[in-house]
């Protein structure tokens, strides 16, 4: 269960360029939920997914995972609680390393790292095992180094990676934006299907209306660092693209008119 | 002809004690490598960290101490200094190379404090080259024979290390730090031990020069870094780096080559004072080659130090 209690904050307090970046923002995940945000760029997505994950420390409010508050928690202890799949597929994995070895980095999230062998036969078996499901061929190249895969071969990687060891909450941060339309269907279904496999708790930004219709059991709209509109239940079923659409475009004048 | 003969032979015959200084210097090769490619943090620390050990260990031998005692304490001031560089960085977010400036500078009057003068004989006092029970003291083959045994031993301890669940982890931090935060390694722990130990690799390095050639000087590290750097380019370029064992290989056979062709250049006549001007010029080459296969231009504007 994920819950952010009132979040906030600002950017360059003080200074011409303040930004607010959260702005009380409240919401509440059930555990098991998959939940879409979506949101124009400046919305607040990426700030509120790096407040969740630690890379950015709020000025005021609460994070509580699973009922325990990590608000204040660095992000290396925060990850034996949460996965992440970054936008840029390099960013989500040590390049210079093997497919293999990111693995194993991967499956030690959340446990003592010891002096003992890293990568025996059966890890090795067992990430052959999970590799597969992909259907990419990347469980043959174990030992190739990841900078010579493809961006789309990277970001299935990243996803196994992630949604390995069951973690109490998955953050998808436009995980298939980058890939092309073939890949990024690939790696959304794999997505699809380990989320609803192992129950995952997640969140995903997108910035794809169909994604946030098809997909998911609740959809949040954040604009200016709050939340806009849920849409959750019998209603989500319901909604289409041109429903999500309307309402950027609502937003989208008031911004005009402001300006 | 007569020349070449002779170069040769005046090569050949200092060929021993060159193999005995470079298995010896290997260590600081170790010490530039760790940091520059397994964690990503090009690291200037060996040029005080060298003369700390020397100074260290050599006024534990004036007073008397046993000769691994020395190399113990050396290893154990090397590895702070490399910590408070790594802290400096990390803290104070100042770049690695300038935190490396900071600590090497503030080391040299450190290593003037720890000695109390610029110079220090040892000569005479037991060194663990006297471990050797058949060669003569002071024989290079002693040298080679222990320093040879060191390298060993630590190359394969750290290929173990490299290969453990902790030690995978240390290198994640050099390949993508965020990556490795978000798999729930402590990139600052990992930073601090992995310079740490990389320093005290470079202050061991300095202690058993000193028990090598008798005497601990303030100024021995001056140059020590761009020589071991171009130990390490010519390693890398010999063995290679794609793989773990490769790259731990590398500043021990760069050491090795690098420190004969010094001897060959001055053994065919070259004036020692233009070794720095080589030196520097091949460590420039080498760090430009890739830029220059890749293409006649100029190297791209933003260029990662780890090519």
């Amino acid at each position: 269960m994920l819950e952010i209690r009132s979040a906030r904050k600002v950017f360059y307090k003080g200074q011409a360029d303040e930004k607010v970046a959260l702005d009380g923002l409240g919401l509440s995940l059930a555990t098991g939920e998959f939940g879409i945000v979506i949101g124009s760029n400046g919305a607040g997505k990426s700030s509120m997914l790096n407040a969740i994950s630690g890379a950015l420390i709020l000025d005021s409010g609460k994070i509580l995972i699973n009922g325990a508050d990590v608000t204040n928690m660095p992000v290396h202890k925060r990850a034996a609680r949460l996965a992440r799949v970054f936008q840029d597929p390099m960013r989500g994995t040590a390049a210079s390393m093997t497919v293999a070895e990111n693995m194993l980095l991967a499956d030690l999230r959340g446990h003592k790292r010891t002096l003992r062998q890293g990568l025996n036969a059966t890890r090795l078996a067992s990430y052959k095992q999970r590799l597969s499901i992909l259907g990419l061929g990347l469980e043959n190249r174990l030992d190739t180094r990841v900078d010579l895969l493809s961006g789309g071969q990277r970001q299935s990687l990243s996803l196994i990676m992630a949604v390995g060891g069951s973690p109490d909450l998955l953050l998808l941060d436009e995980h298939t934006a980058a890939l092309d339309p073939r890949t990024a269907e690939i790696v959304m279904q794999a997505t699809v299907r380990a989320v609803n496999a192992l129950k995952l708790t997640t969140l995903m930004v997108t910035h794809n209306m169909q994604h946030a219709v098809d997909y998911g059991s609740r959809v949040i709209m954040l604009d200016a660092g709050r939340v806009l509109l849920e849409v959750a239940g019998e209603e989500k079923a319901r909604v289409t693209v041109i429903d999500l659409i309307g309402h950027f475009s609502v937003k989208t004048d008031r911004m005009l008119l402001a300006s | 002809m007569g020349f070449v003969e002779d170069v040769l032979s005046s090569f050949i015959s200092i060929m021993p004690v060159t193999l005995a200084q470079s298995l010896i210097l290997a260590f600081v090769v170790l010490g530039i490598m760790i940091p520059f490619r397994m964690l990503n943090f090009p690291d200037l620390t060996s040029e005080g960290a060298f003369p700390l050990g020397g100074c260290v260990c050599g006024v534990l031998l004036a007073a008397g101490a046993a000769p691994l005692t020395g190399i113990l304490i050396a290893f154990v001031a090397g590895f702070a200094a490399g910590c408070c560089t790594a802290f400096i960085h990390l803290r104070f977010r100042i770049h690695t190379l300038l935190a490396g400036i900071l600590m090497m500078t503030m080391l040299y009057s450190i290593n003037l404090r720890i000695m109390g003068k610029s110079n220090l004989s040892v000569f005479g006092s037991p060194t663990v080259f006297d471990w050797v029970p058949f060669a003569r003291p002071g024989f290079p083959a002693s040298k080679i024979a222990i320093a040879g045994l060191l390298a060993l031993v630590v190359f394969v301890l750290l290929y173990m290390f490299f290969r453990t669940e902790k030690g995978t982890a240390v290198r994640a931090v050099g390949a993508n730090p965020d990556m490795a935060e978000a798999q729930g390694i402590n990139v600052w722990a990992a930073t601090i031990g992995g310079v740490g130990l990389a320093s005290a690799f470079s202050a061991s390095s300095g202690a058993l020069m000193v028990q090598s050639q008798g005497f601990a000087d303030v100024n021995m590290g001056l140059g020590i870094l761009i020589n071991g750097l171009a130990a390490l380019m010519i390693g890398e370029a010999v063995v290679g780096k794609q793989t773990v064992w490769r790259q731990l290989l590398a500043p021990f056979a760069g050491a090795i080559i690098y420190y004969q062709l010094v001897s060959f250049c001055l053994a065919a006549g070259m004036p020692p004072p233009d070794l720095k001007l080589a030196t520097g010029l091949f460590v420039l080459a080498m760090l430009a080659l890739p830029s220059l296969k890749r293409s006649r231009g100029p190297a791209p504007a933003r260029e990662a130090i780890r090519e």
